[in-house]
């Protein structure tokens, strides 16, 4: 699967980069959301992962230009800090696909985006 | 002779002035040579602290996924070893490690506490703590509480009592991070005040499961700090403790409204058969605000003894003491609302008002 990860803190995108490249995943790193809107067109992943708050364009904005533009449903899990569940509840409005909440587990992660690989089955 | 006078007078003043030009000039010039040393100074560390952002980074994402194997050795590749050496260089890796600690859980956290270990990022972090500023005590403390470090434990512990605010309410807050309930032995000595902000961090800090022995409560119930009879109150009204009711009851008597007010809270909550009778004796000498939580209490905890006690609160010269008299009667008297509109004059103010909230309140 291609995966766009758009996360400002380096060591945090890094880190879901390398476990996601572990699973075997192509990995398109973007440290602000103006750059992965950009990417997003560029390269139509097959799943988004996106942190909230980030500079120029917000999480949110991510995936209101997402839903917006229409064509493939691309799925996005949202990645939040503990507290923000009014934005959480923002974002599943906006059409986001699921979240997990910070400090997480990567490995967690790992499995939440086994979810939406089409090649892999949970049982 | 005067002409010359003025003369030599002029001269002095107009070469005094001159001088001043000069020193103020020359101050204005190392000030400026000042600012931009430092502007400088500040932008080269700015850039060094970007350029390493990088393969910090790296090395962090590569440890949090070293399997156990793996973080039996701790092989890391820093490239050029001589930056270990070098502060800047450590204390932004301290800050990344922390920063990734705190954003993740599992087993990420164990590698990146050993990383922490290998690297005596800890050491870094107690020189911190030892340091005589105090903003920079705190920061030590806030990396080793993060990263778990119980061994430093005993230096914390004296720093429970600083006579900063800061350092001892961070040192507080790392002994209930390391140990839970049982880190709160630090209330067996602090003579400083527990600002109420703090109290409730205290509380929050303290999520795990709850513990088999609270015994200590009872002596702190006792402690001659006001701010530690407060917040023990405040934690056996958390923790539900049957246990230390008489110890409660003693506490209505103290001078402090705040004690006096947390007794009031637990006993909301926990009420016995005695407790209308009790709180009723403090209610004399209580201001407006225990007054208030005492007729609160009486709503639940309260029987038709306590009857006529609220018929003569319903004379009180102060309408928010009569409004809530009048609330609990209402729940008290068997005829409940139906009592009040014969025994008052329902239609005069302020009882009309009282009456419409009562009903309001009990509709909804």
């Amino acid at each position: 699967m291609t995966i766009l990860v758009a996360e400002d803190e380096m060591i945090m995108l890094k880190t879901i980069e390398l476990r996601l490249k572990k699973d075997g995943h192509e990995v398109i790193s973007c440290q602000d959301g103006r750059e992965a809107i950009l990417k997003i067109g560029e390269f139509s992943p097959d799943l988004i992962i996106t942190d909230i708050m980030m500079p120029f364009s917000s999480g949110l904005e991510i995936i209101e230009t997402v839903r917006k533009k229409g064509g493939k449903k691309i799925p996005i899990i949202v990645l939040s800090a503990m507290g923000q569940e009014n934005v959480v509840l923002e974002a599943f409005q906006l059409g986001a696909d699921d979240y997990i909440t910070k400090p997480f587990s990567p490995n967690e992660l790992s499995m939440r985006v086994k979810r939406y690989n089409p090649s892999s089955v949970i049982l | 002779m005067h002409g010359s006078f003025i003369h030599i007078f002029f001269e002095m003043n107009a070469y005094k002035f001159i001088s001043a030009i000069y020193i103020s000039l020359l101050a204005l010039v190392l000030l400026f040579v000042f600012i931009l040393g430092m502007v400088i100074y500040k932008k080269s560390i700015e850039r060094k602290r970007k350029m390493w952002r990088d393969p910090i980074a790296t090395i962090i994402s590569q440890v949090i996924f070293f399997t156990e194997e793996e973080s039996e050795t701790f092989d890391i590749d820093f490239g050029n070893k001589k930056l270990l050496q070098n502060d800047l260089f450590r204390q932004c890796l301290i800050e990344e490690v922390i920063h990734a600690r705190k954003n993740l859980t599992g087993t990420a956290t164990t590698n990146l506490k050993k990383l922490y270990e290998i690297l005596n990022l800890d050491k870094d972090s107690f020189k911190k703590v030892n340091s005589k500023r105090w903003h920079i005590k705190v920061k030590g403390l806030q990396e080793l509480s993060v990263m778990e470090q119980v061994k430093y434990v005993k230096p914390i512990f004296r720093l429970t009592n600083n006579k900063n605010e800061l350092v001892r309410a961070e040192a507080q807050s790392a002994l209930i991070s390391f140990y839970g309930f049982p880190g709160l032995r630090f209330l067996n000595i602090t003579t400083y005040p527990i600002s109420q902000w703090h109290q409730i961090q205290l509380l929050n800090n303290l999520n795990g499961p709850k513990p088999d022995n609270l015994d200590s409560i009872k002596k702190w119930l006792r402690s001659p700090n006001e701010s530690v009879i407060n917040f023990s109150l405040k934690l056996a009204t958390f923790y539900n403790c049957y246990n230390v009711y008489e110890s409660v009851i003693n506490c209505l008597q103290h001078p402090g409204i705040q004690v006096r007010l947390g007794a009031l809270d637990y006993l909301k909550k926990m009420p016995r058969e005695d407790t209308p009778e009790k709180i009723i004796e403090i209610y004399p000498s209580g201001n407006k605000k225990i007054k208030l939580l005492i007729l609160d209490i009486l709503k639940e905890a309260g029987t038709e003894k306590q009857l006529l006690f609220l018929l003569k609160q319903l004379h009180n010269a102060d309408n928010d003491i009569k409004a809530s008299a009048a609330k609990t009667l209402s729940c008290l008297h068997p005829l409940g609302t139906a009592f009040l509109q014969t025994h008052l004059f329902a239609d005069e103010n302020p009882w009309k008002a009282i009456f419409l909230q009562i009903e309001t309140e009990r509709a909804a």
